[in-house]
């Protein structure tokens, strides 16, 4: 190792200390403005004129850690591994203040190559955890984690179950914040496990019940994973943060012993808390509760209709078009048009046929009914000056037509309304569709034509006639 | 203030051209020959093995834009959440990536029935790519014209003080000031000392002699000050000070009134231009985006995809090259060109509806072009800005054509469209989140065409172009919501539109961050990317469904290179697969390059690890085949590229193979040539490399001398049936090495003309004269040899050397001409017969040998008057001459050195015996070369036809006027050149009266 690392040069000068200083004292200024704009992980290794080439320990440990890094980066698990035994020399003096110091360098490393290295196992690799949870104190519930996390992913559920039990056991004097929430989600994950173990013995005692034949002892034994895993789940959603999976699991516990309203309190807090993060997932669980529940229709749009003011994109967005269109009140169908108008504007959308046919649908109706022409000119007014080239261009007009027909004909439909019967993508489209001799398409020029007045009111300059 | 100072190595600014100068060499005559041959770009076609022409590019994978379904991920990965500024503490963590699953999700592919699955956050499987190649490979050949390698650390930074590694938060370096200052004071003495040192410069003395009584009391002796300047450099560091005395005194006297510029001013220009380039040096952020883009193919169109990238000394020109899919990718025609007025820094593409829009950001003009899809089709200017500060940002809208967005470091931004001109969107010259003193900014396009997200160091906001001052949120914050480090600050922010339509790729030095606009301020991915240097370009390569998207970050100052691949974000959250993977890097390539001479390995060492300028790579599928092209621009205009293949094979035992590729040219362990045969296949392959990197040396010793490379040909012949597939990427491959050996060769040429500084105009002769006519034996060796030999001849016969010069090239023993061999000298002669009593008679002698001397010279001149107005046979010039013989048997040894025939030999006026006297070779005095080459005489006997006579006068007259040339052979070179073609009629022209003694008399 040693005749290796000497081929690196770096070169340590040794007697510029007291030129150094005199220098530094002549452009006090200039020292402070020398740093980069930016702090930087790396500063660039200074060329020396100095002729020095010993090595220290410090130095060939940073060689060894670059070679090791190297290794890692070009997938040579084996190379790695090697260096890393040479590495573990530098445990010997870890007096180190940095940021993350040569035991955690080795527990992450040695995790790396144990993952890909392809003659390791399982067993060895849960050796090296344990040796790494006794290396630092203050790392043993991390370490503690991703060991867990390894056996989940590894489908080693029981063994992962023992050690979060062992680790949640663990104390060792004050806890730091950091260890504080180390905590808190050994405590939910295995709050998780029992969830999952209770979901099992529910499926048991389900499945037998069918025959008439109930386990007392299984149904105990249920009971206890429920308290256990409600207890742990309720304590981690309480602090902001994104829970999806232990409130989705905390709710359905609640939702199976019929608490309801815990449940509601749950889930709105956990989309109406400020504190929390924006989680549109939030509101879809709120949502698909409320209509679990079988609540109101008008809880269920006031539900939607916040997370339509968050994600105005979001897949939900038809759910909600479709129960507004089918409104009774001309405020909710107003609405309705300007959701899928707004989530037409996305890229995401742009193909979406579904969403297509919404718009399509809904504008149909208004130009036969010929009333609530305005709702169309409102919204179409911030759109005109960039709808038609990003939606109706001549090349998206061959595109859809080659790839989707029913795309296309949506799309031609609400091009005919909206741009008349002269737009590049309807033409195209209706010169394709009557070419391939297809009814609707026949049908859908004829609607045009016929209603390619309402072109002219929609795009026209705001007259009193059509304000609201 | 109007001189700026530069630091030493910018000061031939680059903006600075000259025209390709240079006296003709044989050797640059054929490499021109060789280059019409071969085409200005690497690859002409010709070199293309025919196992690689097999294999044919398919379908390119094109982005297909708004495919991805809006679905929001069922259960995101847990997280904490919390406001405020990061907690912490920032630091060097070069292994921060490492070894953490981070969290993990129920779900996955794998899940069974009853069985619950997770999967990590990292750490999952991920596709497997490997490079095919040992390095990266050139596609383009450097271009012509020098080139000006940027200023290094060692350059800036006081070199003693420079000894401990640079860390973060500690100013370990000191500025090389005074250097710096010296050298502007070197170069621009005009600027520096101009008025004054012209008032005084009668009172300074710059010779070494002693001043006399009356100069002293008004002159300074600027020689003892020098030499004081240079004891004093000796003794750096030697407290004495005491002995710096003089030079203490001058400054004190002139420091006031000696400088043009004011001293304190110019220090504090100096210095802030030092501070400038110091902190570029370190991270230089006007390249952000990166300054090359590749426009892909058209779906199952010809595999001909488009390169632009800068170019030129300046890096001013814009190219659009057309470019070959091959195994190498190769490249097609010449480019297509356009000068813009400033060192480009961006370059930006997306296609929009079939169309390429490409966005090119200067310093202080963006400039956007359309590229219609067809191949071929040339670009097309559509719009020219100009802005007051320097932007900072071009990106290109990817779906409404013709729209862009611009920065600037005002903190304005723009939202830019070719057919309604400019919008304002914000004007901030604060940053957004806190405080921070970097001008840069950057915005980009978002999941709404009319929405933009715009970045500051601290943050991304997005805003609605619509109402930019009512609509907008925040999309990430350097701080606790993202889990930041302190002093963790955005590099660069990118839309992966293609990937998914609401992801963002936000970086900064220390972490790479995947966002979702939906689920703003939270990350869905994170982590610590663990380059060296931050990265300043990113690549995304959509993966379609169910495969995963690749991103490639590119760092500039180290060239760091990294893959890394990610999954989700519709159907199942964001996870990172498989482990980030180091591609290879420009200055990876020169292990495997040819050993060179040290100086030519440093001069391409310097090229080659120059900083990275930007970073472009696509898809290509064929069938089963999956490949990765990747291009790196570097600042110096070179681009080079490299293949990675899809390894489709995910077994968990890839142990084999994966040593395999442990060669030892590609760790840093073993940097010396590749030279292991290490996983070569079988003895035949062996061999064959070994001869391929015989004749690659072979080739390149021959390009040296300036001889055509005869291996060549028998290579380009060798290479289709050389081994089909070298399994090891432990040297590179033929093809690769071929390309690299063009490219050196390229390389070479094009930077011979810096290296030897010759500012001096001077015109090449390359057209006017073949390289036949130029050749000529080398002359001042010669000369130096005969010289050298007088002097020892001299001393050995204890005499003296009166005059150098005339005498310079006759050969030694002339002096001796004139006396009968083995005679007496006539000094003895005359003592003898002063001795014997008949001195008088030997003076009689004497002066009647005198006058046959005298007016054998005269006939001499009258003869050559006669010469000169026109040719005469041979023989009818020697019918009077004394020395018929010699002349004759000299007419047969035409030695190497002879006669200028446009210079009348010039009799000797002294009494120097006349056989020595006519000079016969003009190299010492010769005059202006052009002059010799101007006589019509020396012309037509050059061969050179009557009708380019006139020609070739107008030019060299013009050539005339220019400074003085700095000698060159040229000359004696010309003269030599019709040596063959009329010998005799020279040889008769020039008369030579030289005799050997012993053929004479």
């Amino acid at each position: 190792m040693d005749s290796l690392l000497e081929e690196e040069d770096e070169e340590v000068p040794a007697v510029v200390g007291k030129r150094r200083k005199r220098r530094r004292r002549r452009s006090p200024s200039a020292q402070a403005a020398l740093q980069p704009p930016l702090c930087l992980p790396f500063l660039p290794q200074l060329p020396v004129s100095s002729n020095e080439h010993k090595l220290n320990f410090t130095k060939s440990k940073e060689v060894c850690l670059r070679y090791i890094q190297d290794a890692l980066l070009q997938k040579q698990w084996k190379r790695a591994a090697e260096f890393l035994t040479c590495y573990v020399e530098a445990l010997e003096k870890d007096y180190s203040r940095e940021h993350i110091g040569p035991s955690e360098m080795i527990w992450r490393i040695g995790t790396e190559i144990l993952w890909h290295h392809s003659q390791s196992s399982m067993k060895e690799f849960s050796c090296f955890m344990e040796q790494m949870k006794t290396l630092g104190v203050k790392r043993y519930l991390k370490v503690c984690l991703e060991h867990v996390f390894h056996l989940l992913c590894n489908g080693q559920i029981d063994e992962a179950y023992q050690n979060l039990s062992l680790a949640e056991s663990w104390r060792f004097g004050e806890q730091t914040a950091i260890q504080d929430k180390e905590m808190k989600l050994i405590q939910a994950y295995r709050g998780l496990l029992d969830y999952h173990n209770w979901s099992k013995q529910k499926n048991i005692l389900l499945e037998n019940g069918e025959d008439g034949f109930s386990d007392l002892a299984v149904e105990q034994e249920m009971h206890g994973y429920f308290r256990k895993a409600a207890v742990n789940l309720k304590e981690i959603i309480k602090i902001p943060g994104v829970w999806d999976v232990f409130v989705k699991c905390y709710v359905d516990l609640l939702e199976f012993y019929g608490d309801h309203n815990e449940a509601h309190q749950v889930l709105n807090e956990y989309a109406y808390n400020s504190k929390f993060p924006a989680n549109p997932n939030a509101h879809v669980y709120l949502y698909q509760f409320l209509k679990r529940q079988g609540e109101s229709k008008k809880s269920l749009i006031s539900a939607l209709k916040i997370l339509h003011d968050i994600v105005p994109s979001h897949e939900l967005m038809i759910d909600f078009n479709t129960m507004l269109q089918k409104s009774k009140k001309r405020k909710k169908r107003r609405l309705g048009l300007e959701v899928i108008f707004t989530a037409l504007d996305y890229a995401g959308w742009k193909e979406n046929a579904k969403a297509w046919s919404c718009l399509a649908r809904q504008m149909k109706q208004i130009v036969i009914s010929e009333k609530h022409l305005d709702w169309i000119k409102q919204e179409w007014n911030s759109r005109k000056d960039w709808w038609p080239a990003f939606h109706f261009s001549r090349y998206l007009a061959k595109r859809n037509w080659q790839e989707n027909k029913n795309l296309s004909y949506e799309k031609a439909l609400v091009a005919g309304i909206l741009l008349g019967k002269d737009c590049k993508y309807f033409k195209y489209v209706s010169h394709q569709g009557c070419k391939a001799q297809l009814k609707r398409f026949r049908m859908l020029k004829k609607f045009v034509n016929r209603h390619n007045l309402v072109y002219l009111r929609i795009s026209g300059p705001p007259d009193s006639s059509v304000q609201p | 203030m109007t001189t700026q100072p530069e630091p030493r190595k910018t000061r031939c600014a680059p903006g600075r051209t000259h025209r390709a100068v240079s006296l003709p060499s044989s050797s640059r005559v054929l490499i021109g020959a060789r280059r019409q041959r071969g085409g200005d770009v690497i690859g002409g076609g010709r070199a293309i093995p025919t196992r690689y022409r097999e294999l044919r590019p398919g379908r390119v994978l094109s982005p297909v834009p708004g495919t991805a379904a809006m679905e929001f991920p069922a259960a995101l990965f847990p997280a904490y959440f919390s406001a405020g500024p990061p907690r912490e503490e920032g630091g060097p963590a070069p292994v921060a990536g490492w070894g953490e699953h981070g969290q993990v999700l129920e779900g996955g592919p794998g899940r069974r029935q009853g069985k619950t699955a997770f999967v990590p956050r990292r750490g999952a499987r991920g596709e497997r790519w490997e490079a095919a190649d040992a390095a990266a490979v050139p596609v383009l050949l450097p271009s012509a014209g020098c080139w000006f390698p940027s200023p290094a650390i060692q350059d800036i930074v006081y070199r003693s003080g420079a000894g401990r590694k640079l860390r973060v938060g500690r100013s370990g370096v000191t500025l090389d000031f005074a250097r710096q200052l010296g050298h502007f004071f070197v170069d621009h003495p005009e600027d520096a000392f101009g008025s004054l040192g012209r008032l005084l410069h009668k009172n300074f003395y710059l010779g070494n002699s002693k001043l006399k009584r009356p100069a002293r009391n008004s002159t300074i002796r600027m020689t003892a000050l020098m030499e004081d300047i240079d004891r004093l450099e000796a003794r750096r560091g030697c407290p004495r000070q005491h002995l710096a005395s003089r030079l203490r005194w001058f400054s004190h006297l002139c420091r006031d009134w000696l400088f043009e510029v004011p001293l304190g001013l110019l220090a504090d220009c100096l210095h802030e231009e030092l501070m400038q380039q110091w902190s570029n040096l370190l991270f230089d952020d006007s390249f952000t985006g990166g300054a090359l883009a590749w426009l892909p193919p058209e779906d199952g169109a010809t595999p001909v995809g488009r390169l632009v990238h800068p170019g030129g000394q300046a890096m001013n020109h814009l190219y659009f090259q057309d470019v070959v899919l091959e195994e190498l990718p190769r490249a097609r025609g010449s480019p297509q060109q356009f000068e813009l007025s400033g060192r480009i820094r961006q370059v930006a593409a997306a296609r929009v509806d079939g169309q390429d829009f490409v966005g090119v950001r200067s310093d202080y003009h963006c400039g956007v072009w359309r590229v219609l899809g067809k191949t071929g089709a040339a670009p097309t200017p559509l719009q020219v800005i100009r802005t007051d500060m320097p932007a900072s940002c071009l990106t290109v809208s990817p779906h409404l054509p013709g729209e862009l967005s611009v920065c600037t470091q005002s903190g304005t931004i723009y939202l830019w469209s070719v057919e309604t001109g400019l919008q304002q969107l914000r004007h901030d010259p604060q940053t957004m989140f806190f405080r921070d003193y970097s001008p840069w900014r950057w915005s980009d396009f978002t999941a709404h065409p009319r929405v933009l997200s715009c970045a500051d160091r601290t943050g991304l906001q997005c805003l609605d172009a619509r109402a930019p001052k009512r609509c907008h949120f925040d999309l990430f914050k350097v701080g606790e919501e993202a889990g930041c480090q302190q002093g963790e600050r955005v590099v660069l922010p990118m839309y992966l539109g293609r990937a998914h339509p609401s992801q963002y790729l936000v970086t900064t030095q220390f972490s790479v961050y995947v966002l979702d606009e939906r689920l703003p301020l939270v990350p869905v991915l994170k982590w610590a990317h663990m380059m060296e240097a931050p990265p300043l370009f990113a690549h995304l390569m959509p993966g379609k469904p169910g495969r995963s998207h690749k991103v490639l970050l590119g760092a500039s100052r180290t060239q760091e290179l990294l893959l890394m691949q990610y999954r989700g974000g519709s159907q199942s959250a964001c996870q990172l697969a498989g482990t980030p993977q180091k591609l290879h890097n420009i200055a990876g390539c020169l292990q495997h390059l040819p050993t060179q001479l040290p100086h030519r390995h440093h001069l391409l060492q310097q090229r080659l690890t120059a900083p990275a300028a930007g970073l472009a790579a696509m898809l290509q599928e064929d069938g089963p085949h999956k490949s990765m092209l990747v291009f790196q621009l570097s600042e110096t205009g070179d681009v080079f590229c490299q293949r990675l293949t899809h390894k489709a094979a995910q077994s968990p035992a890839p142990l084999s193979r994966d040593e395999a590729t442990t060669a030892p040219g590609s760790s840093p362990l073993f940097e010396g040539p590749a030279s292991s045969p290490q996983g070569l296949g079988s003895e035949e392959e062996e061999e064959e490399e070994q001869t391929f990197y015989l004749s690659n040396l072979e080739v390149i010793v021959d390009e040296e001398e300036g001889t055509p490379a005869p291996m060549e040909e028998a290579e380009l012949l060798q290479e289709p049936c050389a081994s089909p597939e070298p399994s090891s990427p432990a040297v590179p491959s033929p093809a690769a090495a071929l390309r690299y050996r063009r490219w050196l060769r390229a390389f070479f040429r094009t930077c011979r003309e810096p290296s030897r500084h010759t500012w001096t105009p001077s015109l090449s002769q390359r057209r006017l004269f073949t390289h036949r006519d130029l050749e000529g034996p080398a002359g001042p060796s010669s000369l130096h040899r005969q010289m050298r030999q007088r002097l020892r001849q001299t001393m050995q016969e204890g005499r003296r050397i009166q005059r150098w010069e005339p005498l310079a090239l006759q050969p030694p023993p002339l002096p001796q001409t004139l006396e009968p061999a083995g005679g007496p000298d006539p000094l003895s002669t005359r003592l003898t017969a002063a001795w014997a009593g008949d001195w008088e008679q030997w003076w009689e002698e004497r002066t009647s040998f005198n006058m046959a001397q005298r007016q054998r010279a005269l006939r001499e001149r009258r003869r050559r008057q006669k010469r000169a107005k026109g040719r005469r046979s041979l023989s009818a010039s020697f019918t009077s001459s004394l020395t018929y013989q010699s002349e004759l048997s000299e007419l047969s040894d035409v030695g190497p050195q002879l006669l200028s025939p446009s210079r009348p030999p010039i009799l000797s006026q002294e009494g120097s015996p006349p056989a020595g006297s006519p000079p016969v070779h003009s190299l010492p005095t010769s005059p202006a070369p052009d002059e010799a080459l101007l006589s019509s005489q020396s012309l037509r006997c050059r061969g050179i036809p009557k009708e380019r006579r006139k020609t070739l006068r107008d030019y060299l007259s013009v050539w005339a006027e220019g400074p003085p040339e700095p000698p060159e052979p040229l000359g004696s070179q010309a003269s030599q050149l019709c040596i063959p073609s009329s010998q005799s009629q020279l040889s008769s022209a020039s008369q030579p009266r030289r005799k050997r003694p012993r053929m004479g008399f």
